[in-house]
C-alpha cells in the first residue's frame, strides 16, 4: 500500500491513516520530489513541470518496493499522479484510493473544477506574497503546542515547508492540470473519498470523477476541508476498509 | 472592583486592543471577533458569528493555501504563526494581514483562536523584494545568455580556423613544390632571387598553419598527438639547431648536451618545440648575444631549454605567457613570425609527453624556456 501525499506538505499528513493498514499491509510512504525531506537536489524544474515526472517516481517506487499488486492511495494531486502511473503499467496496481481528487480545477464550459485561472494566478500571488515567512529556511514558526507534547520538533518545522520556488511551480503544475482525457483509460477498481465540504475538490467534482470512472465507487464524507486524512481519519478509514473487503483485497 | 466591572474591562480590552482578534470552530465557523477585526473588515459582528468561516473572509489564493498549508499545521502543530494572507473588505479591497492562530480545547470543544495584525508595510517591502528580486533574476539569466552566446561564437571560431588552415595546406605545398621545381629549371640569377623568396614565405606560411592546426587540435580536440619512440637526444637537437642556423644566418646559435641515456618522445614535436623557443629568442633576445640550446638527461626525466640575453619577461606577464594569443611587449624587432601560439603549443606538446614548460627571467641570468619531461 503506497502513500502518496498532495501539495503543500508531506508524508507525515498521513500519520493518523497509515500505521492502521501496516498490519495488514506493506506500507510505504513518501515525500515528493520538492516536498518534505526529499533531495531537493533532485529536484529538475524540467522533469517535473508535467505531472508525469511524479508519475514515474511513483511507479519506480512501486516497482522498488511492491512485491504484489499494489494499493495506491493518493491525496489531492497524487491521486491523479497514481491514475498516470497506473495507465502505464495497470498490472501493478489491484486498486487505487483517491483522497479529495480533481482531474482539473478550473471550470471548463459544462464542467465545474471550482475554480477560475483568476483564482489560481491569485494562489500563486499568495505563495509568492508570504516571502519572509515561507522564503528558504524559514518555517512558519510556531508558538508551542501544549496539546500534543508528543509532536517532535524536528516535525514542528519541517513537514509543511517548501522551497518557495518549487511550491510555485508545484502549485501551477497541480492547478494548472487537466486529466480529464486520460480518465477513461482506468480501469483498475477506485474509491474516490469525497468530502462534503471541500472548496478544493467539490462535490461535483467527485461526482464527475464517479461518472467517468467505470469502476468506482463514491463515498462521501461529512469533513470540512481537504484534508480529511487529518481531520477525519475515523470516517476515512472506515469507507477504506468497507472498499477494500468489497474488492478483496 | 466587582466580577462584573472586571469582566466589562476584560472585554473592552478584547474590543480595543490593537489587534484584531478571532476565535472560530474547528470547520473556520465564527465564534467571537473583536471590533478591531471586525472594523477592518468593514462589516457588522452580527454579519460574521456564526454565518460566516474564516476562510471565506479570504481571497481565493488564501483559501487554497488555508486549505493546503493552514488547516494540516494547525491540525498537526497546534500553532502556526506570521502567515501572511489577505482579507476581503466589505468594499472589495484587500488588506494583507500576518496572523497567529493556535488551536485548543475549550471545554471539549476545539477551537482556533487568532490575532490578526495589518501588515501594509511588511507587504510594501515583500512586493519591492520580490520586484528586486525579478530583475536580478532577469539580469542573471541575460548575462547567462551573453556568456553562452559568447562560448558559442568563440568554439565556432576556433572550429573555423581548424577547418581554414586544414584546407590551406594543399594549396601551400603545390606552392613549394612548385617552386622547387622551378629552381631546378636552370633559373636565371634574377628568377632565382624571386624563387628564393617565395620559397621562404611559403615556408613561413606553412608553420603558420602548423601552429594553427596544433592550436585548435589542443583546443578544440583532444590535445596534440604525439607519436613517442627511442631518439638520441642530443644527436636530434644537434641537428634541429644546425638547421635553425640557416634560418637565422645572422645570429650565434649553441647546442650543449649534458648527461648520458636512453630517451623515448616524438622527434617531430620536439623539434617543433625547439623551433617555436628559438624564433621566440631571436625575435625577443638581445641580437648581438648567442642563443643557446641545451639537451640534458638525468635519471628521471629529461629536460630542453633554450636561454638568450636582453631585456627580462615582466613577472607580472610571465604566468599569461603559455596561454594562446599571448606575447612580449616588445616586437620592436621583425624577425618573429608568432601570431601569438608558439609558446602555446611549446606547452600542449610538453604536456602531451608528460611534461611542463616553464619560464625564468631576470636582467642578471637572462631568459630561459624550459621543458620538462618525465621519463616513463
Amino acid at each position: 500500500m503506497v502513500f502518496a501525499h498532495g501539495f503543500g506538505c508531506d508524508q507525515n499528513m498521513w500519520r493518523l491513516l497509515a500505521p492502521a493498514y501496516s498490519k495488514r499491509y506493506r506500507t510505504v510512504l513518501f515525500d515528493l520530489v520538492g516536498s518534505g525531506k526529499s533531495d531537493l537536489s533532485a529536484y529538475d524544474t524540467v522533469k517535473y513541470s508535467t505531472l508525469q515526472g511524479y508519475a514515474d517516481d511513483a511507479l519506480e517506487i512501486v516497482r522498488e518496493f511492491s512485491q504484489g499488486p499494489t494499493i495506491f492511495v493518493g491525496h489531492s494531486v497524487s491521486a491523479m499522479i497514481g491514475v498516470l502511473a497506473n495507465l502505464q503499467e495497470p498490472e501493478r496496481f489491484a486498486a487505487q484510493i483517491m483522497v479529495g481528487p480533481s482531474p482539473c480545477y478550473i471550470n471548463d464550459g459544462d464542467y465545474v473544477g471550482g475554480f477560475t485561472r483568476r483564482d489560481i494566478d491569485s494562489l500563486l500571488e499568495t505563495l509568492e506574497g508570504n516571502y519572509l515567512g515561507w522564503s528558504s529556511n524559514m518555517a512558519p514558526a510556531i508558538m508551542g503546542a501544549p496539546d500534543q507534547p508528543e509532536l517532535s520538533q524536528e516535525l514542528t518545522n519541517s513537514f509543511c515547508r517548501t522551497d518557495p520556488e518549487v511550491a510555485k511551480q508545484f502549485a501551477r503544475v497541480t492547478f494548472l492540470s487537466d486529466m480529464r482525457a486520460q480518465l477513461t483509460g482506468l480501469t483498475t477498481p477506485t474509491l474516490i473519498v469525497q468530502c462534503n465540504d471541500d472548496i478544493i475538490a467539490p462535490v461535483t467534482v467527485g461526482d464527475y470523477l464517479h461518472r467517468q470512472l467505470p469502476h468506482s465507487t463514491l463515498s462521501v464524507i461529512h469533513n470540512v476541508g481537504h484534508c480529511p486524512h487529518l481531520s477525519s481519519p475515523g470516517p476515512v478509514a472506515a469507507v477504506l476498509d468497507a472498499f477494500l473487503a468489497k474488492e478483496g483485497l | 472592583m466587582t466580577a462584573e466591572d472586571s469582566e466589562a474591562e476584560s472585554q473592552s480590552l478584547l474590543d480595543e486592543a490593537p489587534c484584531g482578534l478571532m476565535r472560530t470552530a474547528a470547520d473556520g465557523t465564527i465564534l467571537r471577533i473583536n471590533r478591531t477585526f471586525y472594523n477592518w473588515l468593514g462589516l457588522e459582528p452580527a454579519a460574521l458569528i456564526g454565518r460566516r468561516r474564516f476562510q471565506d473572509l479570504l481571497t481565493v489564493g488564501g483559501r487554497i493555501f488555508h486549505q493546503t498549508h493552514w488547516a494540516p499545521l494547525l491540525q498537526m502543530q497546534s500553532s502556526i504563526s506570521e502567515v501572511k494572507l489577505e482579507l476581503i473588505h466589505a468594499d472589495g479591497s484587500t488588506i494583507p494581514v500576518v496572523f497567529n492562530a493556535m488551536r485548543r480545547k475549550d471545554q471539549c470543544v476545539v477551537v482556533h483562536d487568532l490575532a490578526a495584525f495589518v501588515a501594509r508595510d511588511r507587504d510594501k517591502y515583500e512586493r519591492e523584494l520580490i520586484l528586486s528580486r525579478k530583475k536580478l533574476e532577469a539580469l542573471v539569466a541575460e548575462a547567462d545568455r551573453l556568456q553562452s552566446d559568447a562560448k558559442d561564437r568563440a568554439l565556432f571560431a576556433e572550429q573555423m580556423i581548424g577547418i581554414v588552415s586544414h584546407d590551406l595546406r594543399n594549396p601551400m605545398s603545390s606552392i613549394q613544390m612548385g617552386t622547387h621545381l622551378l629552381v631546378q629549371s636552370d633559373p636565371s640569377p634574377n628568377q632565382q632571387r624571386i624563387l628564393t623568396r617565395i620559397r621562404r614565405a611559403a615556408d613561413r606560411a606553412t608553420h603558420l598553419i602548423a601552429d594553427l592546426l596544433d592550436f585548435t587540435q589542443a583546443r578544440v580536440g583532444k590535445g596534440l598527438t604525439v607519436v613517442a619512440e627511442d631518439i638520441d637526444l642530443h644527436a636530434l637537437m644537434g641537428e634541429t639547431v644546425d638547421e635553425l642556423r640557416t634560418v637565422y644566418p645572422g645570429r650565434k646559435l649553441k647546442h650543449r648536451g649534458l648527461g648520458q641515456g636512453p630517451c623515448r618522445a616524438d622527434p617531430n614535436r620536439l623539434e617543433q618545440l625547439i623551433g617555436n623557443l628559438v624564433s621566440n629568442a631571436v625575435a625577443y633576445g638581445a641580437p648581438e648575444k648567442d642563443v643557446t640550446v641545451t639537451s640534458s638527461l638525468s635519471a628521471d626525466s629529461f629536460v630542453v631549454a633554450v636561454h638568450n640575453e636582453g631585456s627580462p619577461i615582466p613577472e607580472s606577464s610571465q604566468a599569461g605567457l603559455f596561454l594562446p594569443m599571448a606575447r612580449g611587449t616588445d616586437t620592436s624587432s621583425s624577425g618573429g613570425r608568432s601570431v601569438g601560439l608558439g609558446l602555446f603549443i611549446v606547452s600542449e606538446i610538453a604536456k602531451a609527453h608528460g611534461g611542463l614548460a616553464r619560464v625564468q627571467s631576470s636582467l642578471e641570468q637572462g631568459t630561459t624556456f624550459s621543458v620538462v619531461i618525465p621519463r616513463g
